[in-house]
């Protein structure tokens, strides 16, 4: 039990506490701290996948139940997904459409910029184990994307390495090689122009 | 200006507060008696302030004033009636009911040999802005500790049988009321996750934003008790926080 009087604090506070309160509890408050990412990066990679994804619709949270068990115990957890050397794609289309629609949202469970590291994550992880191409971002923009979530302090070492490895794949600014799109083009972050990514935002055209 | 149709709540010039729409008011009269009273004590404290504010020699006599005023017949018979929109917001309404029942007691034997005269004590109110600005903190300080009492009642409640109904409100309590109150560190990320066994980022953001949102419903429903109105009740709230900004701000 919690020792903490709520109304003995309401009347003895300040203004500028009863105001802090109002401001803290409001929906575009941030919810955790910027030193906090690399803990929250951390707790997100070692999650289960089925926790976070599993509340799509029931197909595909069935679907989704069946590419984890197809791996065995191998994919428990994002971290697996990502340093498996060989990933079902599906996994990380939904892994990367599940950060896409949280750096969407005003009020969204994940902080932006961790959201923004998942959302590289698994394209970086797609490009570099399989091939493949899940974004239909700009090669200009997604390297850009790839390397600003490279450079984030809070990211782990492995993580680093796979995302340079996803931006040497891809062409760089001024030509050369690069994996091209491959089948139907997939989505881009809605405002994937700049990151760190903001919210909202306009979605590059189909 | 006054129509029968409803109206949004409006900002009277007396007061940082929005008046109330008193257009749908009309409730059975037993309920609304017992509701005034309720009203009445939960703001006893603001009340007790304007008192002295207002008639500062009955400063003594205050709590009894304002006990006899809660137990007045004549005030609670029909008050939603008397209370229409030309009165202003509840508040207001209150305040003038107060102020009157007061010179009305004060006219009656028993305060005729009272020390001042009747004359004096009803010109008695001298600084109008500071008192006002008083009432107004201290009203918003009984809506929040009723908001924080009850939430913390509602979470800790095990016949709701939600079990993670009491890790809502101790989220709350680590990461925004003892940070903002006590000026202490929230608590760390690692700290919550181990503590409430969370599963991943989204289950922990989860956590504080239903604690956000069922501040939030509280909040409103005990503004919504004075204000009636889904519109005044917004207003209300944002009335709220922009008076308390403005203190804050000003040190």
């Amino acid at each position: 039990m919690s020792e903490f009087d709520s109304a003995a604090s309401v009347f003895q506070g300040q203004p500028k506490s009863l105001a802090a309160l109002l401001e803290a509890s409001g929906e575009r408050a941030r919810l955790w701290r910027p030193d906090e990412l690399g803990a929250i990066f951390r707790h997100q990679m070692s999650a289960p996948v089925l926790v976070d994804l599993g509340g799509y619709d029931p197909v595909t949270a069935a679907r989704l139940k069946v590419l984890s068990d197809a791996q065995s115990l191998l994919l428990k957890s994002f971290s697996d997904l990502f340093h498996h050397p060989a990933p079902p794609l599906e996994l990380l289309e939904l892994t990367k459409d599940f950060a896409k629609a949280n750096m969407e949202q005003a009020e969204s469970s994940l902080p932006n910029e961790v959201a923004a590291a998942l959302y590289y994550t698994s394209i970086a992880a797609a490009l570099v184990r399989l091939g493949a191409r899940i974004t239909r971002l700009p090669e200009a923009e997604l390297r850009r994307g790839l390397l600003w979530t490279r450079e984030q302090a809070w990211l782990d070492e492995e993580t680093k390495q796979l995302l340079l490895q996803a931006a040497g794949k891809i062409a760089p600014p001024d030509g050369g090689g690069g994996v091209k799109p491959d089948g139907p083009v997939s989505d881009g972050p809605s405002d994937g122009h700049r990151p760190p990514l903001q919210r909202g935002g306009g979605e590059p055209a189909p | 200006m006054v129509s029968g149709k409803r109206m949004p709540a409006e900002f009277s010039a007396s007061s940082i507060f929005p008046r109330t729409d008193w257009s749908e008011l009309g409730r059975a009269g037993e309920a609304d008696e017992a509701r005034l009273d309720r009203l009445i004590r939960t703001y006893w404290a603001p009340l007790r302030i304007f008192l002295v504010a207002t008639f500062p020699s009955l400063k003594d006599q205050a709590d009894l004033l304002l006990q006899d005023f809660a137990e007045d017949k004549i005030l609670k018979s029909g008050w939603l009636q008397r209370a229409d929109r030309r009165r202003g917001k509840f508040r207001d309404f209150l305040k003038t009911s107060l102020r009157n029942f007061v010179l009305d007691r004060l006219n009656r034997a028993e305060f005729k040999h009272a020390p001042v005269s009747l004359e004096e004590l009803a010109q008695e109110p001298a600084a109008a802005e500071a008192p006002s600005e008083a009432f107004d903190l201290t009203w918003a300080r009984t809506v929040l500790a009723q908001t924080l009492r009850r939430m913390e009642a509602d979470c800790k409640d095990s016949s709701a049988g939600q079990p993670r109904r009491g890790q809502i409100w101790e989220m709350f309590r680590l990461r925004l009321l003892e940070p903002v109150f006590e000026d202490a560190a929230p608590a760390p990320y690692e700290e919550l996750v181990s503590r409430f066994g969370l599963r991943s980022p989204t289950d922990a953001s989860n956590l504080l934003l239903s604690g956000k949102r069922i501040f939030k419903m509280h909040l409103a429903r005990v503004i919504q008790e004075y204000a009636e109105q889904d519109a005044a009740t917004a207003a209300e709230i944002q009335a709220l926080e922009e008076f308390l900004d403005r203190l804050a701000k000003r040190g």
